[in-house]
């Protein structure tokens, strides 16, 4: 037992509820909240800042685990510390942090500021839950928190739009789910448990004649935790919900909640079923198929979007099946790239998110054709994008390239006929893409050309003037995409360690 | 003999005496003692659950100077004791929940009638729980079906009086076929009391005399029973019967009176026939696939309906048929997942129906296009209503998800049965999710220009109090289902 | 054997036989009047089979008049006793099914309950 792991669950969750009761309060009243007071301020930053220490903490400190209350008989609210683990909650506390000291800056003129920072400590303390939870019911009982959360963040500004795309977003959300609960029944059928192992707990004596069954179940268990990861055909909330939450929520959204997906996908296939019984099945072949078909059709939509939030959206769309795609071979150096596009997405994408709310914010602009000639205006911001949007894109030094690298090493070495080079072809295409929708933003912004101009004087001086609260994270996460490209080597060893450890496992089991 | 063990037939005989009372007293009066009785018979019913807990060991209570397999007999565990404190909870929430709406749908000079027929509900609810004599439980059941017909026509329109003859019809079908059930076991065992008649069947059942008599029975009262509580073929007369009826008696007849004859035929497969001879026989393969056609055509229907109560009503039907699906399955884990999902529907279910009669009010009418928008205009129903949809798709932390799971668990390992179980709910959840979140949608869709008025939270205190208990009563389920299912199952051990 | 068994139980048999009839009666009759001639059947079909196995061939009632002679002089009564109170269950829905009638025959001038849900649904919600 080790309580340290549940307080960075903990504290953020209370610290939410109590904002959201004393917001709701303030509403009786009838005393209109609209900025963010320094109180809350500092409450919201303290609890966060506290709470990813210690969820930092807890992760790298060893292999701590905790049990609380048993939902069901045996099957226990339970949290572990691991790789995976370790991993998300890294990242998650990360972008957390950043995103916050942003959200903090975002929120000073927008209403229900506490509403808002309710949901969001609420939230982090669910995600923090989600990525330690040690077996299959805890992780979709956390899921499914997420999910109710997230909500109210999307439907933050009560607009009509937003509150229709919200309920997309939570109807797409809940079937997923409960495709995901319909293979946790078949599993706690065939599996000696639902607490998470590396290399699967599935018991292939019980499985014996009722295979198809079972990889059926597997099946939709993969398209319902794909919904949250974008995945064809169930992508549709990604670029509903995204334009309309505000951009703190849409960053997060985009960076971290879409990668619980990910994580999920990661649990259910490596840790419960195990490789050994998927692999070379029509299972592996149709997730390829379904992964690679969303990094294209992604890319080609986002291609077409002239909303530069949609257009984001979709780029997470494709870019969230590149790391898929990179899981589904099941072969140690895609699933290297796979982990570290997980990292060098969540920090890009958020980091282009961060920059959509400026230009939304402080510009008002939302369209792509809009942001001619801001290169002058605001030149750190778009350096800094520009440096996200070739990370993306993959172009070394920055670090897109490395885990686009591994991906294509990856799918080259793995057997699986076809897909082997087709992989890697569409990969490249689908950069190729990538950076035919985001580099024109920035050459456009530098060098606006004739009509440009004329836009570039409608930019005052005064609009362009931008917090630094929210200048900062976009810089930070702009230099982390260069600096992370040019030393990337703990990572790669912690990816590829985890990469082997995953698949080695099944060897010996 | 203790003071406590008096307590259930107190209880009975309170809740029967208190309606004539009622109807001599003005409606205002007949309200008050209403309350009183329940809460009272609550209170003695937890007085009951301590002593059985405390003791770890039903008791026995004689009624009248006959021993055993003469007399009549009220028999008490666990079990029993936790249903009847669980019902009168649930029934009074519904009564508060549905105090407005009875001053709009019944006449001044009526209204105290209404409480007779609850407090007649109650008693037979009551009986029906407790005893341990099988021709009184058919007289009980007879009275539950008038108690419950009254309640449905005190709203006085063509298509409550239509609903309400419907409801007798196959009422008296059911029953029918009960009492013929009830005969043909008289015939073979000679005995009316249950553990009399258990210890004569498990006799002929070791010798195999009389089989085909003893399924005859079996499957005469099983089927009697299921008519009752509407299960999927004989549904029929259930969707104008709740949809119609004044509040209230929507939210009691589908929390409790289904639930009345679902829990006798838990105590006639269990202390009549033994859970043994039940398992062995093909009846409750019939269930289960009633069960489960129920479960999926009920949430067609739901889905196929325009009309809030209406649809609420079809996921009865739905939910009905998760429960049988448990029975069906013939294990002790399915029973268990039954009777904790007749909790949690109770709970939900008329939760559900107290929340859409909220936002009906806020709304033109129960039409589906009159709700839009209906969240905004009562916010407190509208929040209550998302979280039994919540619940009734199985979101984690209220208390449908737990049941969910519990039927997975059960049925886990069942050879046959297994595979239909989980396509049947996974089929299921998602149709439910369908017009659950349909509904959702629909009453936070934002209205351009607002129709109905505005409902805020002080203006009906008893409903809102009844609907925060309910939101309540379901995060308690849903969070903390451990000691309830460790209750039931310790009030199976002490049922046969 | 199976015939021989029924024909020395034909009572029996007569009674399922009544319990069928009635219970299609209550079923598939289409006017209120004729559902409730069938309940009434179907009731009296159990009370025929409930008395018959309270039956014993050659003894009496259990009435006691001159005093309780012997227990073995008397049919077993409790079927009898089930019968009285079966009498009263049934005799009270028959009132109730019969108000029922009542009412919708005032607000619809006809007993065919068919024709009154179809009245029902084209009269609109």
């Amino acid at each position: 037992m080790d309580e340290l792991l549940l307080i960075p669950i903990g504290l953020p969750i209370l610290a939410g509820v109590v904002l959201l009761l004393s917001s709701f309060l303030e509403c009786r009243r009838g005393v209109g909240t609209i900025g963010v007071g320094k109180g809350l301020s500092i409450f919201v930053s303290g609890v966060i800042g506290i709470s990813a220490v210690l969820a930092l903490t807890a992760a790298w400190q060893g292999e701590g685990e905790a049990r609380l209350f048993s939902l069901l008989k045996g099957i226990p609210v339970y949290f572990r510390v691991d790789e995976a683990g370790r991993l998300f909650v890294t990242l998650v506390s990360i972008v957390w942090l950043l995103v916050t000291v942003y959200a903090l800056a975002y929120m000073k003129e927008e209403k229900d500021g506490k509403r808002f920072f309710g949901f969001w400590l609420l939230l982090y303390g669910v995600l923090v839950g989600l990525d330690f939870a040690g077996n299959l019911v805890t992780m979709y009982f956390f899921y499914e928190m997420m999910t109710l959360a997230s909500v109210p963040l999307v439907l933050h500004d009560g607009s009509r739009e937003s509150i229709m795309a919200a309920l997309k977003y939570l109807f797409y959300s809940l079937c997923g789910a409960y495709g995901g609960l319909f293979g946790i029944f078949f599993l706690y059928r065939y599996c000696d448990s639902l607490t998470f192992a590396p290399g699967g707990t599935l018991n292939l004596n019980a499985v014996q004649g009722q295979e198809g069954i079972l990889l059926t179940a597997v099946f939709v268990m993969i398209l319902g935790f794909g919904v949250k990861a974008g995945m064809l055909p169930f992508h549709a909330w990604l670029p509903t919900a995204h334009p309309v939450a505000p951009s703190p929520a849409s960053a997060v959204l985009s960076s971290v909640i879409v990668k619980s997906g990910v994580l999920a996908l990661l649990r259910a296939v490596f840790y419960i079923v195990g490789t050994d019984f998927l692999r070379g099945t029509w299972v592996q072949y149709g997730w390829m198929i379904l992964s690679l078909l969303t990094v294209f059709v992604g890319s080609l939509l986002a291609f077409r979007e002239k909303v530069f939030k949609k257009r984001l959206a979709y780029s997470t769309v494709s870019q969230v099946s590149y790391i898929l795609f990179g899981l589904s071979l099941f072969e140690a150096d895609a699933m290297t790239g796979a982990f570290l596009h997980v990292v060098f997405h969540a920090f890009v994408k958020c980091g282009l998110f961060l920059t959509a709310g400026i230009f939304l914010h402080c510009l008002h602009r939302q369209h792509v054709e809009e942001l001619g000639g801001i290169g002058k205006r605001m030149p750190v911001m778009l350096w800094s994008y520009t440096l996200l949007s070739l990370a993306l894109v993959g172009i070394p030094p920055a670090c897109g390239f490395i885990s686009k690298w591994y991906l294509g090493l990856g799918a080259l070495q793995s057997e699986t006929g076809i897909f082997s080079w087709m992989g890697p072809v569409i990969l490249l295409v689908s950069a190729l893409l990538t950076a035919g929708y985001l580099l024109p933003v920035s050459m456009k912004g530098f060098f606006p050309g004739k009509e440009g101009k004329a836009a570039e004087i409608m930019v005052s001086e005064e609009e362009t003037k931008c917090s630094f609260g929210m200048l900062l994270p976009v810089v930070l996460l702009g230099g982390t995409a260069i600096l992370a490209g040019i030393f990337p080597n703990p990572l790669i060893r912690y990816a590829s360690d985890f990469a082997g450890k995953l698949l080695g496992m099944k060897g010996l089991g | 003999m203790e003071l406590v063990q008096n307590f259930p037939f107190m209880s009975i005989i309170l809740s029967l005496f208190s309606g004539p009372l009622c109807s001599i007293l003005n409606g205002k009066w007949a309200k008050r003692v209403n309350t009183a009785v329940i809460i009272l018979v609550g209170a003695m019913s937890a007085a009951v659950l301590v002593f059985v807990l405390d003791t770890g060991e039903p008791f026995i209570y004689r009624m009248g100077h006959f021993p055993a397999p003469w007399g009549n007999e009220i028999r008490v565990g666990v079990l029993e004791a936790f249903m009847a404190g669980f019902f009168c909870v649930i029934m009074l929430l519904c009564m508060m929940g549905g105090a407005r709406e009875r001053e709009q749908h019944i006449e001044e000079s009526k209204r105290n009638l209404y409480y007779v027929m609850v407090n007649l509900l109650l008693c037979s609810l009551l009986a029906l729980i407790y005893t341990n004599d099988l021709f009184t439980a058919y007289v009980f059941v007879e009275i539950n079906t008038i108690s419950a017909c009254g309640l449905i026509m005190i709203r006085q329109t063509g298509r409550t009086i239509e609903a309400a003859t419907r409801y007798m019809i196959m009422s008296l079908l059911g029953s029918g076929l009960l009492l013929l059930g009830i005969c043909h076991l008289y015939a073979v065992t000679g005995h009316l009391l249950m553990s009399n008649i258990a210890q004569q069947v498990q006799v002929l059942a070791a010798t195999y005399q009389y089989h085909t008599t003893l399924m005859v029975a079996l499957g005469l009262m099983s089927v009697g029973l299921a008519i009752k509580s509407a299960l999927y073929p004989f549904h029929a007369w259930l969707p104008d019967a709740y949809g119609y009826s004044t509040l209230s008696s929507s939210a009691i007849l589908s929390s409790l009176v289904s639930k009345g004859y679902i829990f006798l035929l838990l105590k006639i497969f269990y202390r009549v026939m033994g859970f043994q001879v039940v398992t062995e026989s093909r009846v409750v393969n019939v269930l289960f696939v009633f069960g489960i056609l129920g479960m999926l055509m009920g949430s067609v229907n739901a889905i196929r309906t325009e009309d809030l109560k209406r649809m609420i009503s079809y996921s009865s039907v739905a939910q009905i048929g998760y429960i049988y699906m448990g029975l069906g399955l013939a294990t002790e884990a399915g029973t268990v997942a039954s009777i904790y999902h007749v909790l949690s529907h109770a709970a939900t279910k008329s939760l559900l129906f107290v929340a859409a009669a909220g936002l009906t009010d806020a709304s033109r009418g129960n039409h589906f296009k009159d709700i839009t928008g209906a969240g905004y205009r009562n916010k407190l129903a509208g929040v209550a209503f998302t979280t039994g949809s919540l619940s009734m798709v199985g979101m984690p932390m209220f208390s449908g998800f737990i049941s969910k799971l519990f039927f997975a668990q059960a049925a886990v390992g069942h050879g046959v049965k297994m595979l239909p179980t989980f396509i049947a709910l996974a089929i299921s959840t998602i149709l439910n999710a369908i017009y659950f979140m349909k509904t959702v949608i629909r009453i936070y869709t934002p209205m351009p220009k607002s129709e109905g008025r505005t409902i805020s939270i002080e203006e009906q205190p008893s409903k809102s109090a009844a609907l925060l208990l309910f939101v309540l009563l379901n995060l308690i389920l849903g969070l903390n289902s451990e000691p309830v299912i460790r209750l039931i199952q310790s009030g199976l051990k002490m049922f046969d | 054997m199976n015939l021989e068994y029924l024909l020395n139980h034909y009572e029996e048999a007569v009674a399922m036989i009544l319990f069928g009839i009635g219970f299609s009666n209550l079923l598939l009759q289409k006017n209120l009047i004729k559902k409730i001639i069938g309940l009434n059947i179907m009731d009296t079909a159990t009370y025929l089979f409930l008395a018959l196995k309270g039956y014993i061939d050659g003894r009496k009632a259990p009435v006691a008049v001159n005093g309780v002679t012997d227990v073995e002089a008397y049919v077993n009564p409790i079927p009898s006793g089930l019968v009285l109170t079966g009498i009263v269950v049934s005799v009270s829905v028959t009132a109730l099914m019969l108000s029922l009638t009542i009412r919708l025959y005032r607000r619809y001038h006809t007993l065919d309950l068919d024709e009154i849900t179809t009245r029902l649904k084209k009269e609109g919600k």
